[in-house]
């Protein structure tokens, strides 16, 4: 024992680390801030830990060139062993990670932690999270599918329209004029160097304020942040009710962040890693490439954008949203820090919540574009096709073969462009069915010229066959008349 | 913790992470579950499920267009028929081309992998073999008007002719297969499979059914389809000319 305690000091007297270490850990912290509100922290520290582990074993065989990407991600899943579990548990922390980010960004943010004096830590986690995403877009271009390859042509788009320079940094984004090998290995650059330094160094400085300025105390209603009294009463309060970081506080972190780890560890063995998806080839067409979940809003929101709008929307509006959070603590620095005497931040957070929410679930479904190889694959619900008369199931083949499957779904199956069909015939008489057939109108396409008199004769008379059997068909005013008059 | 625990926790975790390796895990990646090349996938299912089940059904019957698992008619069509039909499509109907070569989206070895599929997932090898089968296709010129009696002995106990009637609420429906707009759908070739193999999923009996007891022969087979050919109209699924009572019209 003796020996070991000889090392230890001889280490110490050189590094001599002890005393900051100690001091580190048993600061006082105020006693309300041991509560399981404040584990989001810690949590996204050790995802990025674990991200790192994982991230190295990974670089390991991964060999970023644009041939042999594909292949080694396709070796990590089926030729080494483990190799697929380590891509779930990256793939997995990823998404963790970026949820956990924005979970402890909310909860800063709701309980006033941004207010004077941590206005730096506020600022550091803004860049942090924005470098989180980062790591999220540029990991999922190294998978080098489908969805990498035309996620990189949205990237490079949106680049591409910022003005006078947009060119040239479309080209040192991409390497060259087109996404290639260089495209790659520029982003396994970023993804491996640049970006993981970076967040390592603010995320140090962000920990080191954190340890320096204390941890915010549980805000109250009344209790209000004055710049010149705000660190005196802090002090006193951490000394007077406050209780030791380690290892009051931290049993609660500790246990979170393994808890965490276990969530991620059972995401990877349920659901497994993230493609590689389709070859990065773009002579394939017959492709529906999607953001990772993470980017799913802004996919659908850039989706519902009308075209003159974009080019402002995804060059300012980001702007903005950065300025917005990075002028934060500086316009709303002092004050009141509990929710319950700030109305405003609280809707702030729940309308940004419900409508990444909403927007979310739409990338999910993408109710926006037609679902391209329904009117060959999804097929017709069997009690329906058995019900009906020669002609009317041959109506359901004109409707298959002139693909209204893609926009219109039946039986829950096919594209959502347009409204279900399911009960369509309570909705609509023969004539407006006839109508809308031949006219289409309000972003149906207008098929008069691609249908011959019998395909809409036998189409119609299959639509008027979908409603329920217990619910009558729609009838219009002549119609109505005329049975009021044969009573 | 004592040591026992500690290592039943240990072992707990090693036999955890070994039947990871051991593929157990709904995670695990299934060789092939990676996207494809969509030009590469020669698996029947899958080709099938994106092609065909929209049209014939999802297990190959209940859909609109012919039933394809139905053993007799995989017993009286060839191989060849079977490739130019999903090849080139039907002219005329809506049976679409698949091939490459005709506009669409499958390789021949695509095309190749779909025939040995719907062979080894329908048909039944010596089905039929000694039945009086009347052939898939024929030469022979039909007697239209010898055809209208085989529909009175064969047909009419089941089906009408004529304007196929709008349903009045409810009542049972009675498909007319002579309705001008059908016909005009519908190639003599799939009438006439359809009279000889049937379509046992929705209740059409097959050729030696329709009256049973009494197969049809070759002949009325072909006098039938003519029949029906003929009742095709110049301007079908239009209100002008009418189709008259008897439900014949207009003749091209
Ligand atoms: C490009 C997508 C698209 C295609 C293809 C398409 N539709 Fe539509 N359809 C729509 C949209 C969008 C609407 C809603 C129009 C509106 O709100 O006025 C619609 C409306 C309809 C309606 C009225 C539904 C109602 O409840 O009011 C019918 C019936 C219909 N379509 C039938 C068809 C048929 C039959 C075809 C094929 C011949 C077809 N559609 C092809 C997009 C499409
Ligand atoms: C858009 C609907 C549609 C799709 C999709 C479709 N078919 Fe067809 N198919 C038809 C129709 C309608 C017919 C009958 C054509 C006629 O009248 O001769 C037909 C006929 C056929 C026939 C010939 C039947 C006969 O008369 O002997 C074969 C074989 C066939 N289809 C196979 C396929 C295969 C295999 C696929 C998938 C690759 C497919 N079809 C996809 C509509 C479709
Ligand atoms: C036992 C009754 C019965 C007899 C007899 C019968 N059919 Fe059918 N047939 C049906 C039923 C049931 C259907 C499917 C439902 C419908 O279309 O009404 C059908 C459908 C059809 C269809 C449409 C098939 C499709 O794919 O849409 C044709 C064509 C047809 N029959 C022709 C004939 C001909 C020709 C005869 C005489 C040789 C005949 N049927 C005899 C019951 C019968």
């Amino acid at each position: 024992m003796s020996r070991l305690k000889e090392v230890y000091n001889w280490f110490e007297r050189r590094l001599q680390l002890e005393g900051p270490i100690k001091e580190a850990a048993l600061h006082p912290v105020p006693r309300n801030t041991a509560s399981w509100w404040y584990v989001f922290g810690s949590a996204a520290m050790t995802l990025l830990m674990l991200q790192i582990a994982t991230g190295i074993l990974l670089a390991i065989i991964y060999v970023p060139s644009g041939g042999e990407a594909w292949k080694t991600l396709d070796q990590l899943n089926h030729q080494l062993y483990l190799g697929w579990f380590l891509r779930a548990m990256h793939g997995w922390g990823s998404n963790f990670m970026v949820a956990v980010v924005l979970i402890h960004m909310a909860q800063v943010f709701m309980f006033g932690a941004y207010k004077f004096p941590r206005e730096l830590t506020w600022i550091l986690g803004v860049f942090l999270l924005l470098m989180t995403l980062g790591m999220a877009f540029t990991g999922q271009v190294l998978r080098f599918d489908q969805d990498a390859y035309w996620g990189l042509g949205i990237g490079a788009s949106i680049v591409s329209r910022v003005p006078l320079i947009g060119g040239p940094l479309v080209h040192l984004l991409l390497g060259g004029p087109i996404i290639a090998g260089a495209t790659l290995s520029r982003f396994f650059a970023l993804h491996v160097f640049v970006i993981p330094g970076l967040m390592l160094l603010f995320a140090g400085l962000h920990v080191w304020m954190v340890l320096k300025l204390g941890i915010n105390e549980w805000p109250m209603p009344g209790r209000v942040v004055r710049r010149e009294t705000y660190i005196q009463e802090y002090n006193e309060m951490a000394h007077k009710d406050g209780v030791p970081f380690v290892p009051d506080a931290l049993w609660k972190d500790l246990f979170f962040s393994a808890g965490i780890l276990v969530a991620v560890a059972v995401c990877a063995l349920l659901f497994g890693p993230y493609g590689p998806g389709g070859q990065p080839d773009p002579t394939i067409i017959q492709t529906a490439p999607k953001p990772d979940f993470f980017f799913l809003w802004l996919f659908a929101v850039l989706s519902y954008l009308p075209p003159e709008m974009e080019t402002p929307f995804v060059l300012i509006a980001p702007a903005i949203g950065i300025l917005v959070l990075l002028a934060l603590p500086f316009v709303a620095g002092v004050g009141e820090k509990s929710w319950h005497r700030r109305p405003v931040a609280v809707l702030v957070l729940i309308t940004v919540a419900v409508s990444w929410g909403i927007f979310t679930h739409l990338g999910v479904h993408t109710p926006w574009s037609p679902v391209m190889d329904a009117w060959s694959g999804d097929p017709l619900p069997q009690k329906l096709v058995h019900s009906e008369t020669a002609l009317e199931r041959q109506g359901a083949v004109v409707f298959q073969a002139k693909q209204c499957r893609n926009c219109h779904s039946v039986g829950g199956l096919g594209g959502q462009r347009g409204p279900a069909l399911d009960d369509v015939a309570t909705r609509l008489t023969e004539d407006q069915l006839i109508r809308q057939v031949l006219q289409g109108g309000g972003n149906m396409p207008a098929y008069g010229k691609n249908l011959s008199p019998p395909e809409v004769n036998a189409l119609v008379r299959f639509l008027e066959t979908l409603k329920p059997a217990n619910r009558p068909a729609a009838v219009d005013a002549s119609q109505e008349a005329q049975a009021q008059l044969g009573k | 913790m004592n040591a026992r625990q500690f290592l039943s926790g240990a072992f707990l975790l090693a036999s955890l992470v070994l039947t990871a390796g051991c593929e157990r895990f709904p995670g695990y990646p299934h060789p092939g579950s990676e996207a494809m090349r969509p030009d590469e996938v020669t698996d029947f299912s899958r080709l099938y499920s994106q092609n065909c089940s929209a049209c014939h059904g999802a297990d190959g019957q209940y859909g609109p267009a012919i039933a394809l698992a139905n053993p007799e008619y995989q017993a009286i069509v060839d191989d060849n028929t079977l490739r130019s039909v999903i090849a080139n499509g039907e002219q005329g109907t809506l049976m679409p081309a698949f091939a490459q070569s005709a506009g669409g989206m499958l390789t021949d070895a695509q095309i190749d992998a779909l025939v040995k599929g719907l062979r080894q997932r329908w048909a039944r090898s010596g089905y039929l073999q000694g039945a009086d089968v009347p052939p898939y296709k024929t030469d022979k010129q039909g007697d239209a008007a010898h055809g209208q009696q085989v529909f009175q002995a064969y047909c009419s106990r089941c089906h009408v002719t004529g304007t196929q009637p709008l349903n009045t609420g409810g009542k049972t429906k009675t498909s007319s297969i002579t309705d001008g707009s059908y016909l005009a759908l519908i190639s003599d070739q799939s009438l006439r499979a359809i009279i000889i193999a049937g379509r046992p999923d929705l209740g059409h009996p097959d050729w030696r059914n329709a009256q049973p007891g009494h197969a049809m022969s070759d002949q009325e087979v072909t006098d039938l389809v003519a029949w029906m050919a003929s009742q095709r109209q110049q301007t079908p699924g239009q209100p002008y000319p009418a189709q008259d009572e008897t439900g014949r019209g207009k003749k091209l």
